[in-house]
């Protein structure tokens, strides 16, 4: 509209006015720049620059690292979140997220603990190689095993298994530093006394606090041990608890243990809005996971062709993700569980195995992106991958 | 070094369509967005065994095939109506003051009139002028600038140029004596984020006109959907996209644009950019201060920047009818004084004065969370400024506090929600900063006070090869966004030449 015919329009001189106005007096945006990435730096930072202040031997098969920022604070974090780090072995560029096992309250570190996977890369490789005044780059925090003040309660029972105790150990910590009214049991299963992880610690923390109970199980004891043994059954659960109702159940270790405990729950009617559980890595045989095809072995390798890219052979066992990194061509990756979406990838030929309960919207799921961190190939595949990591 | 014909900066509504809109039309296109999904607002996330909309309540503009609206043309003409399933939405909305107002409106406009005057029946006249001006207004604005109208003039357009400028307070007040009835017919001012007595009542009238019309809508899958059908057409048509990929600088040699850097160094030339960041992200950091004309700053200090909001995502293990909920878009206030509320989008805090929204997704689709849950968005509109101030340590105790009291305004209206909750996601104007990157987490882009409207302020290129498109550079919203980025794609393509 010409403005002598915009004019026209009643109120316009008043309007003009104010806009006139509103120039001389209003905000400069130049001061704006960059504000928004300085806040977020603060708060939630894409990457943290580590450098390895101490190293802790836990038990045979884990150490602690002590990661301490190389300049500047560690942002705050929620007890239970994870950060991803990153590494580079032999050329491949991966990351692995651990969970952070210090507590909020400690601000001046994050500790992580590491548990030697058998013929892992990463855990191996921080194991052996990893020394005082090493520097490492990871995410910033992230994640959802929380604890929820609105909705959790203060009866929480934690079941951790394995390596699975990282998160709980931040969360006991902070409860007891910081005297909460929360009554915690910690039900953690080994397979054997050589392998429980913070034993001293949590024992003394159980000692100090009335409101932590810790219960180890150990599957396979070693003569003289007079501890709970076997699986972390329902029965268990319900014995060293004294009722599970109104609780509030979290568990954390490998899928097999997921798959069994979360049975014993279901079996004693804990409904699912009492249940959380942490997405803690792909399964270590996807060939064991329900749905699996019988035919396919996880040794079976196709032929995986990246629009644009190379055709790259892809074993079945292993999460596309893995191959994509070997390849040089991997989209970026945070929780390697399915959960952060952030590899997600297109899948525009062949079948791919999805265990059940990784979560992928909708939409996604009918244009053929899958989470390809735990996506594993059961044909030739043609793959877009838009994102570069 | 890559070249491209246009580059478009960021996947959000209009970044979409414009970039669709330029690959359907041959030109060789990419598409760079910083988060690792298409849609911006436009997205969904999951939790547990529920995926969440995080922006989409009620769609506008689309109609119905026999009577299409604008939206559903562009869709259209993009080509991607036959990869969405559109549903229409049987409430227009519900609006609650408790104890005191509870009216539930249908889109339709004989029907939201008789049910209006049923409950205010002193005023079923003014009831029945109020929408036959909000009609008549909105048939003018069509005629005038819909099907643009080379001579638009008063005497044509007798009730445009009278109402043009007008507050929809002014317009409230000379047909209503009734605080509850004012209330009960505006709720929809949360969308543009401004209280009647700032915002144009042709603003208004273009919502309800819209909504009622051509009736609010839902898609299958979300607005994730719509994104995800709008990605895959560009690269069906031989575009890319590239996600995870981060826009730093837009290049400018001798005044024009020569290409942009991403924030991992790559440079690409392309002598078209389409920006769908915020404006103030665009000028103030993807450019040096030397390039930009003085005009911009000028222009930008006329506006202000809108607000953001607080939300909370609830997946509830109860259906809707077990929770008492039975409409899907809920307005839920505490009083009539929308200036008051508008005042309280500034504090922090939440409380009795807070206007709220409350959107039942399973009730419009129940396919969107498993059989026999429900899923929720409680929503209120907060300035990010307050949360700016938040120190980092306190972020998180800050988010369940103030949660804890939206559960609670809620929980007036739907008692028992909270002992349902399964999953819970709170959105803080920092989260919206941090998915969207927009100054202060804004959610509606600038505000768009009468004084903002495109008579004062017409959305100009400024720099020779680049282009604004999104709710920062023109009117807010899905339907606007959208069909601005298509208008953008195609003026794209004219310049070059296709
Ligand atoms: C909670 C909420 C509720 C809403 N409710 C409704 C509703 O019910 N109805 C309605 O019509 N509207 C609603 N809206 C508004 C609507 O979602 C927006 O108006 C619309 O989506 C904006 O589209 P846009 O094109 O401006 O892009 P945006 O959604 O702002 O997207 C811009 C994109 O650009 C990307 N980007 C930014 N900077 C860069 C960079 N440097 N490099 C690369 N990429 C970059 C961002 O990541 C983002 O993806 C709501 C919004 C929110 C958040
Ligand atoms: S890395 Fe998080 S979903 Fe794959």
């Amino acid at each position: 509209m010409k403005p002598e015919i915009a004019a026209q329009l009643e109120g316009y001189q008043d309007m003009l006015q104010l806009a006139q106005a509103a120039e001389i007096l209003g905000e400069d945006f130049r001061t704006e720049k960059g504000a928004v990435a300085t806040y977020l730096e603060r708060l939630h930072p894409a990457r943290l620059s580590l450098r390895v202040s101490r190293i802790r031997t836990e038990t045979p098969s884990t150490k602690t690292f002590r990661m301490v920022p190389v300049d500047g604070v560690l942002p705050p974090f929620q007890a239970g979140q994870y950060v991803s780090l990153h590494v580079e072995i032999d050329g491949i560029r991966t990351n692995r997220p651990l969970s952070i096992a210090s507590p909020p309250t400690q601000s001046g570190y994050y500790d992580l603990t590491v548990k030697r996977v058998p013929g892992g890369l990463v855990s191996n490789y921080l194991l052996d190689n990893l020394q005082a005044g090493d520097r490492l780059v990871s995410s910033g925090p992230d994640g959802c095993f929380v604890y929820n003040p609105l909705l959790h309660g203060n009866r929480l029972v934690f079941i951790a298994g394995g390596s699975g105790i990282t998160p709980f150990m931040s969360m006991i910590r902070e409860t007891c530093d910081r005297g909460l009214d929360r009554q915690i049991t910690l039900i953690y299963g080994n397979r054997s006394e050589d392998d429980v992880i913070y034993h001293a610690a949590l024992t003394g923390l159980a000692e100090a606090h009335p409101n932590f109970t810790y219960v180890p199980v150990i599957e396979k004891p070693g003569p003289g041990y007079t501890g709970e043994t076997g699986f972390m059954t329902g029965e268990l659960m319900e014995r060293v608890t004294g009722d599970l109702s109104g609780a509030m159940v979290y568990l954390c270790g490998p899928s097999a243990m997921y798959d069994f405990c979360l049975g014993e729950l279901q079996a004693r009617q804990v409904l699912a809005r009492r249940i959380r559980r942490e997405m803690f890595g792909p399964p270590v045989h996807v060939s064991q996971c329900p749905g699996w095809p019988a035919d396919i072995s996880e040794d079976q390798s196709f032929a995986v062709s990246i629009v644009g890219g190379p055709v790259v052979t892809a074993r079945a066992g292993t999460p596309l993700l893995t191959t994509f990194e070997q390849a040089g061509l991997a989209p970026p990756s945070q929780c390697r569980s399915g959960e952060c979406s952030l590899c997600r990838t297109r899948v525009l030929k062949g079948r791919v195995f999805q265990p059940a309960g990784v979560p992928l919207r909708q939409s996604d799921r009918e244009q053929g992106y899958v989470h390809c961190c735990v996506s594993y190939p059961l044909e030739d595949l043609e793959v877009l991958i838009e994102a570069k990591g | 070094m890559e070249h491209y014909d246009a580059v478009v900066i960021g996947a959000g509504n209009a970044g979409l369509t414009a970039g669709a809109a330029l690959a359907q039309g041959d030109a060789k296109v990419l598409v760079l967005e910083r988060h690792n999904i298409p849609g911006g607002c436009a997205t969904s996330f999951c939790r547990g065994r529920f995926e969440f909309e995080v922006a989409l309540h009620q769609l506008s503009g689309v109609g119905t095939p026999e009577k299409p609206g604008p939206l559903r043309m562009t869709l259209d003409q993009l080509g991607v109506m036959d990869q969405l399933d559109f549903m229409p939405m049987s409430d227009l909305y519900h609006v609650i003051i408790p104890g005191k107002l509870d009216i539930l409106l249908e889109p339709d406009r004989a029907r939201a009139t008789a049910t209006l005057q049923r409950h205010f029946p002193a005023e079923a006249d003014n009831i029945e002028a109020f929408i036959d001006l909000v009609y008549k207004v909105f048939g003018e604005v069509i005629g005038a600038f819909y099907f643009k109208d080379p001579e638009v003039h008063p005497d044509k357009y007798p009730l445009y140029f009278q109402y043009g400028l007008k507050p929809l307070q002014a317009v409230l007040d000379q047909h209503f004596r009734d605080p509850l009835l004012k209330t009960a017919l505006t709720p929809y001012w949360t969308y543009m984020g401004l209280p009647p007595s700032r915002l144009s009542f042709i603003d208004m009238a273009a919502m309800l006109f819209a909504y009622i019309e051509f009736l609010p809508y839902h898609l299958k899958g979300g607005s994730q959907a719509l994104s995800n059908a709008l990605a895959s057409r560009i690269v069906a048509c031989g575009g890319k996209v590239r996600y995870s990929c981060p826009v730093e600088k837009i290049l400018v040699e001798n005044g024009r644009v020569a290409g942009v850097r991403t924030a991992d160094g790559e440079t690409i030339q392309t002598g078209q950019v389409v920006s769908n960041a915020s404006k103030i992200a665009t000028y103030i950091d993807m450019l040096e201060p030397d390039q930009v004309p003085e005009a911009v700053w000028g222009e930008m200090k006329r506006t202000s920047i809108g607000p953001s909001a607080f939300t909370l995502y609830l997946g509830l293990d109860q259906p809707p009818e077990a929770l008492g909920i039975s409409s899907s878009t809920n307005f839920i206030l505490g009083h009539t004084d929308a200036d008051a509320v508008y005042d309280q989008m500034k504090n922090l805090e939440i409380d009795h004065r807070d206007g709220m929204m409350m959107t039942c997704y399973t009730l419009i689709d129940p396919g969107f969370s498993p059989p026999g849950t429900s899923q929720v968005a409680l929503i209120t509109l907060k300035f990010g400024d307050a949360w700016l101030q938040v120190p980092p340590a306190q972020y998180a105790a800050e988010k369940y506090r103030l949660a804890d009291a939206m559960l609670q305004k809620a929980e007036e209206v739907f008692p028992g929600l909270r002992d349902h909750i399964e999953e819970m996601e709170i959105a803080t104007p920092i989260t919206h900063m941090r998915y969207l990157d927009t100054p202060r987490g804004a959610i509606y882009g600038f505000e768009k006070h009468i004084k903002d409207s495109p008579v004062f302020l017409p959305n100009r290129a400024h720099i020779d090869g680049l282009f604004l498109a999104g709710g920062w550079a023109g009117p807010n919203g899905f339907q606007p966004t959208l069909e601005a980025g298509f208008k953008t794609g195609r003026a794209v393509l004219r310049r070059l030449g296709k």
